[in-house]
């Protein structure tokens, strides 16, 4: 049990070492197999994926990846948090506590009989895109945290196209889109937060692959 | 570091690898690896990759100290015997 977890860490630490560390990293994975034969290859593991973590803030593709990780993190994953929470209707997290009733289907309109079946009709439509949004964030977290430009630019379009059906789609059966309007403004941001990053990546790796955001 | 020094002064042309390192000074891989890293930015010490010393096993990445290193070894040793001097003086 130990050797697989002891091979998985020295695999993390050498990916967090990155290009500028290379030579360290293969330094550090050629002693891993004396330290192997000498029965103590956890301890010699645990300490190189300490010194590649300590390394990552000094340089600038360890930054990135900090960087990366802390957009997933801060940003993308508590959305995708708030989109969930809103379909479940978690009241500590959406005011009021209505959830999806409540908020995506603000502004129903009893006294038209027609475009009140026509706004409940269209329901599920509007949970499943809401739904969508939620594992477009996730997914875009995921793509992110693995530097996969090319699928942080899919997932990045998934969103941008699922918020604007769906804001379509409100306006028009009348529904209120103020929610969907704050959504609109989070993704703006999130967009610039990508397109910097994205950046930053392409001065780091100037050979990427063409589907950068930043292109 | 000056544990790290020693080590490799104590046999300054020979190369020396990263394990034995570990074993001789007793400091762990996540302490040798960032303290070897900043020694060869400075130019302390010199890094070349040998041959294993059995087939199947991964070329392996060696260490000496430059003359750099050597003068800072020299001036860490003679330091060290300065001060007990210094307490029996004072």
């Amino acid at each position: 049990m130990t050797a697989p977890v002891s091979r998985a860490m020295m695999t993390l630490a050498m990916c967090c070492l990155g290009e500028s560390r290379r030579e360290w990293a293969l330094a550090m994975r050629a002693e891993f197999e004396v330290a192997i034969a000498d029965g103590r290859p956890f301890a010699f593991a645990a300490g190189c994926l300490a010194a590649a973590w300590r390394e990552m803030p000094s340089h600038a593709e360890g930054r990135l990846v900090l960087v990366n990780y802390a957009l997933a993190l801060g940003l993308l994953i508590p959305m995708a948090v708030l989109e969930f929470a809103l379909v479940l209707g978690v009241p500590w997290l959406i005011a009021g506590g209505e959830g999806f009733s409540g908020v995506l289907l603000a502004g129903v309109a009893p006294q038209n009989p027609v475009l009140a079946l026509m706004q409940f009709s269209a329901a599920p439509s509007l949970l499943a895109l809401w739904l969508l949004l939620g594992i477009g964030h996730l997914r875009l977290a995921w793509v992110l945290v693995e530097g996969d430009w090319a699928r942080v630019a899919k997932a990045g379009a998934l969103i941008g196209a699922t918020l604007v059906t769906l804001f379509l789609l409100m306006a028009a059966l009348a529904l209120d889109v103020t929610f969907v309007a704050l959504q609109a403004a989070a993704m703006a941001i999130e967009l610039m937060a990508l397109v910097a990053v994205s950046r930053q990546h392409a001065q780091l790796f100037p050979s990427a692959a063409p589907e950068m955001l930043a292109r | 570091m000056l544990l790290l020094l020693e080590a490799l002064s104590a046999t300054a042309q020979q190369w020396r690898y990263g394990y034995d390192l570990m074993k001789e000074t007793g400091l762990s891989s996540g302490t040798l690896y960032p303290l070897l890293m900043r020694m060869a930015d400075k130019g302390l010490i010199e890094a070349e990759w040998h041959e294993p010393e059995r087939p199947g096993r991964p070329a392996r990445h060696a260490y000496r100290l430059m003359a750099a290193g050597i003068a800072l070894a020299r001036a860490a040793e003679s330091s060290d015997a300065a001060i007990p001097a210094k307490a029996a003086f004072a």
